[in-house]
């Protein structure tokens, strides 16, 4: 009992004032965008936000009004904005569902399965994990051409199905899983499938959270990739169509900071109620959220 | 056949399976290494047979191959007569408890039980039945709609029994079932283990290392050491007449003493001091030949009029309630240990002389083969 609350107090009563000065710049750092972002997004007009960028009164809101949140929807020109918002949610879905099933398909092969040349499939797989993204941006977009898949949901979707972290992270996951459960199902007359299906599968909620939280975020977030995938309004998410409010001549700030509320708010609302969901699958995956 | 009927009494309507399992020369190989050699092996119908032996022997792995779970590099595996090497699992009629009960933590026990028969597609209404019969042999009523992290270890020890009892097997495999469980529980399920084959009659192949296992359990021990079978007999044949000096060693807790010794004139073994006549034919062991005498420590002080007496320095005594052991070095250093009724007087440091008859000594040659 005591060695515990010596434990809870000792480092902390030592040095207070750094620990107030850090978690005062790190809440600084991140919070003052946001909070900018949400005032900018109340601000009527988008001259006085461009000119008070850079000044304290940035994060003044005098008159605030949610008529942006309003124009959005029906701004003038090429921005269907309520399009955007549903085309990102059908991408979402439709990664989330393959993404799952087809890294965990793989992973669970890679972890159990009698396959030749699993070392050397794996050191690949990390391998391919460091190659960048962007390195690999125009050979996909290639592909996606010729196979007719130019601005459609399938070239938003299908690439992000097979993702060297996420297999791996399963794979690490599914190899943790006793021998004897694997043995017990076997003997049970389950097939490889559904040993996958109704076995690990189910006891493995808290990795496919993991990856489903990941790999919503990265979905959710993407830009360079449905920039250069989407031609038109019909399969183009949010995050590109913000974009769409910074015109050559004129910059609609307002709207594009509710805009940018409007796609961060679901991300927000989800990461607050799974808190601790989120924590342990940024620890367990070993990278940034 | 055996009569099979539940423990309550009941007729169990699908335990009619029978089974012997055989195997001839069959052998497992990693690689270049050898872990089960040309074992040949006759398991009979209704047995309850136990393979024991040190760690890394090979006994679990045979099970394995027997249960499928491990290929066969060479030879046979026959269950009823039937060559199941190249059989899946499922369809050898085996069904396996495992030592860390692998039971399937996101289903019910209900669930747990009835998981074979549901990928099987059997109907419904046999699923529960069966699975409710099973429950009620092992009391599992109560437990039905409990997830296994609500179970104790015994608890959920029996729901994999059930689980296995469920499919209808010919044949039962054990590998170490109870060695999660505590001491007390460990008894308790051993009984219900051993009241279980008495009442289902099925073929029952059991992996332990722990003699009291074997010994209560079996009908037939098979000892196994670095893949090979050393002895294979019914409990009490392999303590009193083992093959060999491994053997020997292995059956009995605590093991066996040994003790350097040598054929003197006149068929008489002399050891620690000791002079008696050889549990042997006169002329079967030359003269001054090196042998290895084996005394078990329970064999000791048992006769009021001993063929011959040691004398044992005495290191500590371990004191069990019931009886001792009275652990102590031999005039030439070799280690003894002594069972004794009443060693309350016998303290460390002291000298006791010991008492044994010449017909409780298991002789062995250099080789540590047998001499009878």
């Amino acid at each position: 009992m005591s060695s515990a609350t010596q434990g809870q107090s000792g480092p902390t009563d030592k040095f207070p004032v750094i620990k107030f000065v850090s978690i005062a710049i790190i809440s600084l750092v991140i919070v003052s965008p946001l909070f900018l972002l949400i005032v900018a997004s109340l601000k009527p007009d988008r001259f006085q936000i461009l000119a008070e960028m850079g000044s304290f009164k940035a994060f003044i809101v005098t008159n605030p009004t949610l008529k942006n949140y309003g124009d959005i929807l029906t701004f003038s020109g090429n921005q269907p904005f309520a399009r955007y918002l549903v085309n990102s949610v059908i991408v979402l879905t439709f990664t989330l569902l393959g993404g799952m099933l087809f890294n965990s398909m793989a992973a669970f092969v890679l972890a159990w399965g009698r396959l030749p040349g699993r070392a050397i499939i794996l050191t690949l797989m990390i391998g391919l994990y460091i190659v960048p993204q962007e390195s690999i941006v125009l050979p996909l977009l290639n592909i996606m051409n010729n196979l007719g898949l130019a601005d459609s949901f399938a070239a938003q979707i299908l690439p992000f199905w097979a993702s060297p972290l996420y297999v791996f992270l399963l794979y690490q996951f599914f190899s943790q899983i006793p021998r004897d459960l694997y043995d017990a199902a076997v003997v049970d007359g389950a097939s490889p499938f559904e040993i996958y299906w109704k076995v690990f599968l189910p006891i493995s909620l808290p990795a496919l959270a993991t990856v489903a939280i990941l790999l919503g975020i990265e979905t959710w977030n993407q830009y360079l990739w449905p920039l250069l995938v989407t031609q038109s309004n019909y399969a183009r998410p949010i995050s590109v169509g913000i974009a769409g409010f910074f015109g050559a001549d004129s910059i609609y700030w307002n709207l594009a900071m509710s805009a940018s509320v409007v796609m961060m708010a679901p991300v927000l609302a989800f990461y607050l109620m799974f808190q601790k969901w989120f924590v342990s699958s940024v620890i367990s995956s070993g990278v940034k959220g | 056949m055996k009569p099979r009927a539940g423990g309550s009494g009941t007729i169990l309507k699908w335990t009619l399976a029978m089974a012997v399992v055989e195997l001839k020369k069959a052998k497992k190989s990693f690689g270049s290494v050898d872990i089960i050699q040309n074992v040949d092996l006759r398991i009979e119908d209704g047995e309850f047979a136990v393979f024991v032996g040190p760690s890394g022997c090979g006994k679990s792995t045979l099970l394995r191959m027997i249960a499928g779970l491990e290929s066969v590099t060479a030879g046979e595996i026959c269950i009823d007569g039937e060559q199941v090497n190249g059989l899946d699992p499922s369809e050898r009629g085996v069904a396996m408890v495992f030592q860390s009960y692998a039971l399937y933590p996101h289903m019910t026990v209900k669930e747990n039980m009835g998981f074979s028969l549901r990928i099987a597609k059997r109907p419904k209404a046999e699923i529960e039945e069966r699975v409710a019969e099973a429950s009620k042999i092992l009391q599992l009523d109560a437990l039905q709609e409990r997830r296994p992290s609500q179970l104790s270890g015994g608890q959920r020890q029996r729901v994999a029994i059930g689980r296995a009892i469920v499919r209808n097997p010919k044949v039962f495999l054990f590998d170490e079932p109870l060695s999660n469980l505590d001491a007390e529980l460990r008894v308790a399920t051993r009984v219900e283990i051993a009241k279980l084959h008495e009442s289902l009659g099925n073929t029952m192949i059991y992996v332990t290392h722990d003699q009291t296992e074997a010994m209560t359990l079996a009908d037939k021990i098979v000892v196994l050491r670095k893949g090979q079978v050393e002895q294979v007999g019914p409990p009490l044949e392999l303590y009193e007449n083992p093959n060999n000096i491994f053997v020997a060693g292995f059956i009995g807790s605590p093991k066996m003493n040994f003790f350097e010794a040598e054929m003197a004139k006149g068929n008489k073994l002399t050891f620690a001091g000791a002079s008696v006549v050889a549990p042997t034919a006169k002329g079967a062991v030359p003269e001054g030949a090196a042998l290895t005498v084996g005394i078990r420590p329970e064999h000791f002080d048992r006769d009021e009029k001993p063929d011959g007496k040691i004398d044992v320095a005495v290191d500590f005594v371990e004191h069990l309630g019931g009886t001792s052991f009275v652990h102590g070095f031999l005039s030439t250093g070799e280690k003894v240990i002594v069972e004794h009724r009443d060693a309350g007087s016998v303290k460390s440091g002291q000298s006791v002389s010991v008492g044994f008859s010449a017909k409780d000594i298991r002789l062995f040659d250099s080789e540590g083969r047998r001499i009878r």
